[in-house]
């Protein structure tokens, strides 16, 4: 392998690596637990959202409507536990929800064939607009406090936890995560070679909108209310999570590990200047310097 | 003093020569055929000469001055112009608009009245009655084509560089862009022909000019000169040498079409295959092979009845077909062949995944087992099976593609110009597997517009022309002329 190679398959865990000991050098109370843990909750909604994005990407396609599903699922799930339903099946119906919107993109995308851009932007401004109006854009409150559990620092770790290594497995071990790879790297190819490409796409919009409505749940359970205006610019810090950690926009290229290290990466480039009390709007321009130097090095390396 | 020179252009491909010190040259008012077989080196000479690519060694003179290499533009702009197979046009664009795309007139205002004039003068030269307002989307192929003529034209270019014109082109097409040339040469531009097509290298060109394997083996004058003798000096060697003669034995017949259409690309298309059989499809570019075959495997819609192996059958997607045993190996390598990004390994075995699976769960090691086998079996030649697709040559991107479908144990193979830009020593291997898995009991299928490939290697062979099967020749009757007249209008 040569250098290049070797640089660009690995650059975002090497940047992330430099990142940790410079800001463990420089601000002493990085390395507490506190701030760690801080860190690992802060970053468990857009790392899960993005590890969904991740999906759509790999195909070729993207899902601007994530952030608009956080707030829906949050809100009807937030809905149900007020009235009085288990929080287990208020969990499943938030995520349900999810599903259906993913569900809603895929068919769009497969048998209309508008670009995954337009359909998944158009939903995202449905679905923002369903969540105001279903809750009259008020907060839900008034949830049951066990439902607040879910979102502790350990809960937490341990769903981020399970959601990246079931999408490791999905995508490097069974023969749907090889056909969302083959359905962005030459999509002709791959329909050629016998792979159902809507039914690829099919799934991964759901797995997406699977992604987004568990956020949703989790962002619920973390401010225990359901609050209509969750969410937003989720669907851009995920896309640029998966960006920054290496997936090529254009499909076909990318890894899992690449968008959970993309997502702390930004995660804690806002931390470090947080702890250096740099202001919100700095901190903005900062994650746009970073997500244009990712975007160059895709170019470069491709 | 010649109007164009090249001097001992050299190139290299990855350590590839695929251009060895060519000399060329053409004068005012000559037309130069360029003739060779796939991988003679053709392309890459007419790619450096319009100063697309940079030649590794040598020069190349216009009027006696040196010509820029690896700038196109100023090349263009001293008045050489290439008018290359596949179309550069804009389709949402008006003619005029692409005559002129990149050296609009007019700043900063475009003045269209002007383009559209100057266009219309262009083309009513060039004959065939296109209108300069026209969207060029709207045109056919061979209309197209007279654009890309005209656009090469307004640049007063002098010397006119045309890779094989005539390719997608029906028979009186041809003659109208034959009548262009003509008339093109009188004015006293110096034209450089590449064709595949004796005929047209003989009723056009003045001196005739062979490569082979990259270096320049003849040139002399048109005039004297015959069929035989340019095929000879085109393969080094007698073509009927070329394939090996194969003992058939037919077996049942695997596949059977009948009545196939799918307007307006083809209609009522009729063959069968037997097992342990080649059929050939030949037919131009245009005839409806490819979309013909595409039919067959359902990823075209069309009506009319098909079995497999005797038994009704009617594919709804290419998964389908493949399940039934029909496999169709691409003619677009690049575009809908490989997937460029994944390891070799994983373009083997993408088609046949779900038979390294347990309980949904792919094993590393039932998938390596076959990727290597096929890899073997295919003679595919890769420092490592991990290394990118992309990185591969042709020919083993091309048996690659070959070893991806025969993974799925297919009973029908379809090949689509399995030998397009690939090199001689990866074709032979390429007809000696085919010959290998006829002997296996498959039934193949192949559409080449290489006449002596298709004669060489086909036990009969089915020819279209526009759409339609024009006839089916034996392999005792298969002569290139009969498939020629078949294949063409004029001789219909």
């Amino acid at each position: 392998m040569t250098a290049r190679r070797f640089l660009s398959n690995y650059a975002i865990f090497i940047a992330l690596a430099i990142e940790c000991v410079v800001l463990a050098i420089a601000a002493p109370s990085f390395l507490s637990i506190d701030n760690f843990s801080n860190v690992l909750r802060q970053n468990a909604f857009p790392a899960i959202i993005a590890a969904g994005m991740t999906f759509a990407i790999l195909t070729g396609g993207i899902d601007l409507s994530v952030g608009s599903v956080v707030a829906l699922s949050g809100v009807l799930c937030a809905d149900a536990l007020v009235h009085g339903w288990p929080i287990w099946s208020a969990v499943a119906a938030g995520l349900v929800v999810g599903m259906g919107i993913g569900l809603v993109n895929g068919l769009i995308v497969t048998t209309v064939r508008v670009p995954p851009f337009i359909v998944t932007l158009a939903m995202m401004l449905v679905v923002r607009g369903a969540a105001f109006k279903y809750t009259d854009a008020h907060t839900i409150s008034g949830l049951p406090p066990a439902f607040a559990t879910l979102s502790q620092g350990v809960a937490m770790a341990v769903v981020m936890a399970v959601v990246f290594a079931l999408s490791w497995a999905v995508l490097m071990r069974t023969p749907f995560g090889r056909h969302v790879y083959a359905t962005g790297g030459n999509r002709d190819a791959a329909w050629l070679s016998g792979i159902r490409v809507d039914r690829v796409l099919l799934k991964v919009y759901v797995i997406c909108g699977l992604g987004a409505g568990l956020a949703g749940v989790l962002v619920a359970s973390r401010l225990n209310a359901g609050y209509p205006r969750a969410g937003e610019l989720y669907e851009l810090d995920a896309v640029a999570a998966v960006v920054v950690g290496g997936t090529s926009l254009f499909g076909g290229r990318g890894s899992i590990w690449g968008t959970l290290a993309g997502a702390f990466f930004i995660g804690i480039l806002n931390n470090g200047l947080n702890l250096y009390n740099v202001s919100a709007y700095d901190q903005m321009i900062a994650k746009g310097a970073v997500l244009l130097a990712a975007a160059s090095l895709d170019r470069w390396r491709s | 003093m010649p109007l164009l020179a090249a001097t001992g252009l050299t190139k290299s491909y990855g350590g590839v020569r695929v251009l060895d010190g060519v000399d060329v040259t053409v004068e005012r008012g000559e037309v130069h055929a360029l003739v060779g077989e796939n991988g003679a080196g053709k392309s890459t000479l007419i790619k450096i000469l319009g100063g697309a690519v940079r030649p590794d060694a040598g020069r190349v003179t216009l009027n006696g001055a040196p010509l820029p290499v690896g700038d196109p533009l100023d090349v263009r702009r001293r008045g050489v112009s290439v008018v290359y197979q596949e179309f550069t046009l804009v389709p949402g664009l008006s003619v005029a608009d692409n005559v002129f795309l990149g050296r609009e007139r007019g700043r900063p205002f475009l003045r269209r009245a002007d383009m559209t004039r100057e266009a219309q003068a262009v083309l009513d030269e060039l004959g065939g009655g296109i209108e300069a307002s026209a969207l060029v989307g709207q045109l056919s192929v061979a209309h197209q084509q007279m654009v890309e003529i005209a656009r090469a034209l307004v640049g007063e270019a002098t010397v006119l560089i045309f890779d094989e014109p005539s390719a997608s082109l029906s028979g009186r097409e041809v003659d109208r862009l034959m009548a262009a040339i003509h008339r093109l040469r009188a004015r006293g531009l110096g034209i450089i022909y590449i064709s595949h097509r004796f005929e047209e290298v003989f009723a056009l060109a003045d001196r005739v000019t062979v490569l082979r394997d990259g270096r320049r083996v003849e040139t002399r004058p048109a005039a004297g000169l015959d069929r035989r003798q340019l095929i000879h000096w085109m393969v080094g060697r007698d073509v009927s040498e070329e394939f090996p003669v194969r003992q058939i034995a037919p077996g049942r017949t695997m596949l059977e079409v009948r009545g196939l259409s799918a307007p307006p690309r083809f209609h009522d298309v009729s063959l069968s295959v037997r097992a342990g059989e080649i059929v050939g499809i030949a037919g131009l570019v245009g005839a409806g092979r490819s979309s013909a075959a595409l039919a067959m495997l359902g990823a075209l819609r069309s009506h009319g009845a098909i079995a497999i192996d005797g038994l009704p059958a009617r594919f709804r997607s290419p998964a389908d077909a493949i399940r039934h045993g029909v496999v169709y190996v691409t003619e677009d390598r690049k575009g809908r062949g490989i997937l460029p990004l994944m390891p070799a390994s994983q373009n083997l075995t993408l088609a046949s995944l779900d038979r390294y699976q347990r309980r949904g769960w792919l094993s590393a090691t039932a998938e390596a087992y076959a990727a290597a086998d096929a890899a073997r079996q295919c003679d595919v030649r890769a420092a490592s099976l991990d290394q990118p697709a992309a990185t591969l040559s042709g020919g083993n991107q091309q048996k690659l593609l070959l070893g991806r479908f025969l993974l799925t144990k297919p009973s029908v193979l379809i090949l689509d110009e399995p030998t397009r830009g690939v090199d001689v020593g990866a074709r032979a291997e390429i007809y000696a597997l085919m010959n290998r898995l006829c002997g296996d009991g498959l039934a193949i299928v192949m559409i080449s517009s290489d006449l002596p490939e298709l004669l060489g290697m086909s036990d009969r062979v089915v020819v279209m022309r526009e759409g339609r099967v024009t006839g089916e020749l034996d392999r005792a009757s298969a002569t290139p002329e009969a498939v020629m007249a078949l294949a063409t209008r004029s001789a219909a």
